[in-house]
């Protein structure tokens, strides 16, 4: 049987990437016939092939990985650099939003009264539920360290449990978050900074949501023995993810929530 | 599929008494102490024979820079192959934009048309 003479994987083939390209065009075209038919069949279609492919995708990902040996070194880090490069895309993501704020609430037009917050908007206290989901972030950035450092130390418990504790933690800033969406005293289509709130703090969320399902994969193998003492990238890409939306939120918090009240 | 879906619902007890074998605890033989292995005991494939093998200070699937040879008559290029011939490209001189490309074939070192370097095919097998 010939054996291939270098370390790097090359992938057999794959109708997941069809299926995804498909998934996307369903939902972009669902997306405009909903807005003008008022039917949501198309999009559902899309979606919902969407998720069998990022289910089939992956776990085909993990077969070949974890169960047939074709992460190598160099193959891991190739993995490492995608990580990476699509972590700094969802940064420039944000920045976008970012800079939104700024550039409305720098220098404020006189529709708005000529001041920041604009007139008539009653801002959220930065120091009640916001700073309560600051430290639960910020808790759960401990938690996965922990989870971390137990798995390379090969403590079985110890990661199931921190690992455990910070998707609880992520839920709980998602229930928080959801909470206040619903109390809120401004709507989104509050003028700019209705605008600006909702759309940058709710892809946010939308980020913490996915982590936090990127983390509970990460558990459910754990559990199931997938992971060794030296090689986790997996956990380690959720943990690289979930420290992205940590930091994301430190700056939506300094900026949309403190400076901007 | 079918089958993983027969075996989650047939009761255990009735399986060993098929299988014939006395009813004790799943052990996990090969995990470590704290409960998650380590490559050692659970790393497969490839990704395995390329562990054993560079614990072992070899590299067949060329994952390491190669090492440096002074290439003169005495210390030629070693070049691993795991056939006959190979191709080799040789940089002459540092921060050369050319590269020299030519087949080294097994048995008596061979010379860079260029720069005159000794190289030597070296037969080495892969791990299986």
């Amino acid at each position: 049987m010939a054996h291939q003479a270098h370390a790097y994987h090359m992938v057999d083939p794959s109708p997941w990437p069809l299926t995804g390209a498909v998934a996307a065009l369903l939902m972009t075209s669902g997306l405009a016939i909903w807005m003008h038919f008022h039917t949501m069949t198309l999009m559902s279609l899309g979606l919902l092939l969407l998720l069998l492919t990022m289910y089939q995708w992956w776990r085909d990902i993990i077969r070949e990985g974890t169960f047939q040996g074709h992460h190598t070194p160099p193959v891991q880090k190739g993995l490492r650099y995608g990580m990476i490069l699509f972590i700094t895309s969802e940064v420039f993501f944000f920045l976008g939003f970012f800079w939104a704020f700024y550039h409305s609430s720098l220098a404020p037009t006189p529709e708005l009264g000529g001041c920041w917050p604009p007139t008539g908007i009653t801002t959220l206290n930065p120091f009640e539920v916001p700073l309560l989901n600051t430290a639960v972030l910020l808790a759960s950035g401990v938690t996965v360290t922990w989870a971390h450092h137990s798995i390379m130390e090969g403590q079985r418990k110890q990661a199931i449990q921190s690992l455990t504790l910070t998707i609880l933690l992520g839920f709980y800033f998602t229930a928080l978050q959801a909470m206040e969406y619903y109390e809120a005293p401004f709507t989104i289509a509050d003028g700019v900074y209705g605008s600006t709130f909702f759309v940058a703090t709710g892809f946010h969320g939308l980020h913490v949501i996915i982590g936090s399902t990127f983390l509970a994969v990460c558990l459910l193998r754990q559990a199931q023995y997938h992971f060794t003492s030296d090689h986790h990238f997996g956990f380690e890409a959720a943990a690289w993810y979930w420290h992205f939306v940590d930091v994301v939120w430190l700056f939506l918090y300094i900026s949309i929530y403190w400076w901007g009240s | 599929m079918a089958a993983r879906l027969l075996l989650r619902t047939c009761p255990l007890r009735v399986l060993q008494l098929r299988g014939g074998t006395a009813a004790r605890p799943l052990q996990r033989a090969m995990a470590s102490a704290g409960g998650i292995p380590t490559d050692e005991e659970q790393a497969t494939g490839l990704e395995r024979r390329t562990l054993q093998a560079l614990k072992q200070g070899k590299d067949p699937y060329s994952i390491l820079k190669p090492k440096q040879y002074t290439g003169t008559k005495t210390d030629p290029h070693i070049v691993p192959s795991i056939g006959n011939k190979r191709l080799v490209g040789c940089l002459c001189e540092e921060d050369n934009t050319a590269i020299v490309w030519f087949w080294l074939h097994e048995g008596e070192p061979q010379r860079c048309p260029e720069c005159g370097s000794h190289y030597k095919l070296v037969h080495h097998e892969l791990p299986h």
